[in-house]
């Protein structure tokens, strides 16, 4: 058996640094394949969800701060300087020894580990880096491990954590610099994508040396708050797309704004689940379903609200449409409102042995109440005239909405679920 | 004519190769109600014909027997037929039709097997341990689907050094690892003895469990959704055991 010392933190601390780490969205598990070596736990590449909070969002990481005691002042945040509440701060033998004792328990899939600005960026860094590396080395952990970066720290702490961590993060925080600069005045942009960028290539050199053990091998993430802002959905989207394209991210999460603390220069109400909600669905379209933030939607524009993203693209090249499901190539299957991506790929598998028809579809369990007026098959058409999808669409749409909201800003599980939905 | 069997693959083998001369079968390994003037045949396991029939088989899809494996281990009350209507397709294609999804045999089975595959997933996530004070761990679960071995692999390779059981307290059966090899076992009841700091570990982890939700935010249909409430009985977070009087309190835990 296994021996370690880790201590055992006391409840009050772990409730003060959780309760200040949950407004963080990001706890995904995925994109890590760590092997175990000789120890405990290992990566399990499509993640993994280990419970559900009644707020319906899935605890697959072990999200925690290693202090809340920030020196910064934040606008939006509840740890700010300014703000009057419990502070605490963790020692990393606290921590591993958490992660160690719930992941035993299968209670986590590893640690999300964050930190409020503590002291100073260098030596908040610089703990960080130690609970990952004792986590690795002492401990003998090998299950996820996803470490946010803190900005205005030295970059070789930053590169030496990438040695031990899954996953890192830096938030980008606000989709402007100047919305960044008014809110968060002692960030900056640079603060957030150098180190972001750096990392990027490093990742690629250690690739391509093809040198021992992992640096990051899930990749960055990044999370933007939404709605504390004036930025429209088009600019958000347009920056997104960028740090897929051009930094290599492999998810940003957008934050719908929670009014956690007041100042005049922040909205006193909650941003909308659905604007949140439509953020997600179109960053899916950028990328899994090949669509450009430019088709969505134009840069000083929201998305609309009554559709979906893709319904409302959709309707507005109703030229293209109706498409023959037992022809049409993958690309353009994707592009129907109703069929997602597994949809699209049943579909395609299915039909090479048959010619299929509108019951098969239905068999298959393809969602129809949107694709039919986007479709024909086997030549024959089952929509409702074009000047009558509109309405039917909408009243559709209002009736799931009830439902679904926020779907999106969920895990695995969720994300898997919805793929045959958008 | 209806075909009885005992669960077994060879039985059902067997059972499919009589259903060759049968224009409709239907097999069950159920206690199904006899309908009065429907024919009906007990199959006994018949290794050799199995035995032709599986080669056979194999020779059209590879994969086939994992299917097979899987369809039987399905807690849908017609999975065993589900089975045979699709390993007939088999036969009758003479290919794997696993993707012919305009085949409502091939479609059926897809389902049944996904629903598995995907029960399997959910249980890596589900499955809490407790530890005993030997350091062994052990997991009563409850799912719909006879899965309790497919889980081993998964905690196997992330603990290799901790001894576990994994008990379906449903079907009475358990899979064990002993720190070296992994068997099976029949298990109606176990005896934990709990180890001293079972009892905190399980409350910091509801106070965790707690602390990370955001109230305002509540979505109880999404939570059920993603985590059916029949999965709850075995989940310390939400039987919350050993914090007696708070809210949302539940069957005491460990059930004794
Ligand atoms: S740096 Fe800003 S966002 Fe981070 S904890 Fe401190 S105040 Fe909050």
């Amino acid at each position: 058996m296994m021996c370690y010392n880790g201590g055992m933190i006391d409840e009050r601390t772990l409730m003060i640094l959780t309760e200040s780490a949950k407004y963080d969205v990001s706890c995904s598990s995925s994109g890590s394949g760590r092997k175990n070596e000789g120890g405990i736990g290992n990566g399990y590449a499509s993640g993994c969800c280990h419970s559900f909070t009644p707020d319906g969002r899935c605890i697959s990481l072990l999200k925690i701060l290693l202090s809340n005691d920030c020196i910064y002042n934040c606008k939006y945040c509840l740890n700010r300087r300014d703000n009057d509440l419990p502070r605490a701060t963790a020692t990393a033998d606290d921590i591993c020894g958490l992660v160690m004792d719930f992941y035993k328990r299968n209670y986590i899939e590893g640690l999300f580990l964050s930190s409020a600005v503590h002291i100073s960026p260098d030596y908040t860094m610089e703990q960080l880096f130690l609970v990952a590396k004792k986590l690795r080395t002492e401990y003998n952990f090998h299950g996820y491990i996803h470490v946010k970066g803190i900005p205005h720290a030295s970059m070789e702490t930053v590169q030496k954590t990438a040695l031990y961590a899954d996953r890192m993060s830096f938030n980008i925080e606000l989709p402007s610099e100047s919305s960044l600069k008014l809110l968060a005045p002692q960030k900056d942009r640079q603060s957030l994508l150098v180190p972001m960028a750096q990392l990027q290539r490093d990742k690629e050199i250690f690739k391509a040396e093809k040198r021992k053990g992992h640096f990051i091998p899930a990749g960055q993430t990044t999370q933007m708050i939404v709605g504390a802002s004036p930025e429209k959905d088009g600019t958000i989207l347009r920056l997104s797309q960028g740090l897929y394209r051009k930094k290599g991210l492999k998810r940003v999460y957008y934050s719908s704004y929670v009014p956690v603390v007041h100042d005049s220069l922040l909205p006193e109400v909650a941003g909308g689940a659905l604007r949140e909600h439509r953020l997600y669905q179109a960053d899916w379209l950028l990328r899994f379903y090949g669509f450009d933030a430019e088709e969505l939607l134009p840069a000083d524009g929201d998305l609309p609200t009554e559709f979906d993203p893709k319904c409302a693209w959709a309707l507005a090249h109703m030229e293209l449409f109706p498409v023959e499901i037992n022809r049409a190539p993958l690309e353009t299957l994707l592009r129907v409102p109703g069929i997602g991506a597994r949809g699209a790929q049943r579909i395609c598998n299915a039909r090479w042995y048959t010619k299929l028809t509108f019951e098969h579809l239905k068999k298959m369990r393809i969602v129809l109440k949107r694709a039919r007026h986007f479709i024909t098959v086997g030549g024959k058409f089952y929509g409702a005239a074009e000047t009558a999808v509109r309405g039917l669409l909408s009243a559709e749409e209002s009736r799931a909405n009830a439902t679904q909201l926020s779907l999106f800003s969920m895990n695995e599980i969720a994300l898997s679920a919805l793929t045959g939905e958008l | 004519m209806i075909y009885f069997y005992d669960g077994t693959q060879e039985a059902f083998l067997t059972a499919l190769t009589l259903s060759f001369h049968d224009g409709e079968p239907f097999l069950t390994s159920g206690n199904k109600q006899l309908v009065l003037g429907q024919e009906t045949a007990f199959v006994r396991a018949d290794p050799e014909k199995a035995k032709r029939v599986e080669k056979r088989l194999l020779s059209f899809d590879k994969d086939c027997m994992h299917d097979l494996d899987t369809l039987l281990r399905s807690g849908d009350a017609n999975k065993d037929n589900v089975a045979l209507v699709y390993f007939r397709l088999i036969a009758e294609k003479k290919r794997p039709v696993r993707t012919m999804l305009g085949e409502d045999a091939a479609l059926a089975a897809d389902e049944c097997i996904r629903r598995v595959g995907f029960e399997v997933h959910r249980f890596h996530g589900f499955v809490r341990f407790l530890q005993s004070a030997s350091g062994a761990l052990y997991a009563p679960i409850s799912p719909d689907n006879d899965i309790c071995d497919l889980l081993v692999p998964h905690f196997r390779a992330r603990l290799p050094q901790y001894p576990f059981v994994i008990h379906d307290v449903k079907r009475k059966k358990a899979a064990v690892y002993d720190g070296e090899h992994t068997f099976p076992a029949p298990l109606e009841e176990a005896e934990i003895v709990l180890s001293a700091n079972e009892e905190k570990w399980q409350k910091l982890w509801i106070r965790y469990y707690d602390s990370v939700n955001i109230p305002s935010r509540e979505r109880l249909r999404q939570m059920r959704g993603y985590m059916p409430v029949r999965y709850w009985k075995f989940m310390p977070e939400k039987t919350r055991p050993f914090t007696d009087g708070e809210e949302g309190g539940g069957a005491p835990f460990p059930p004794s």
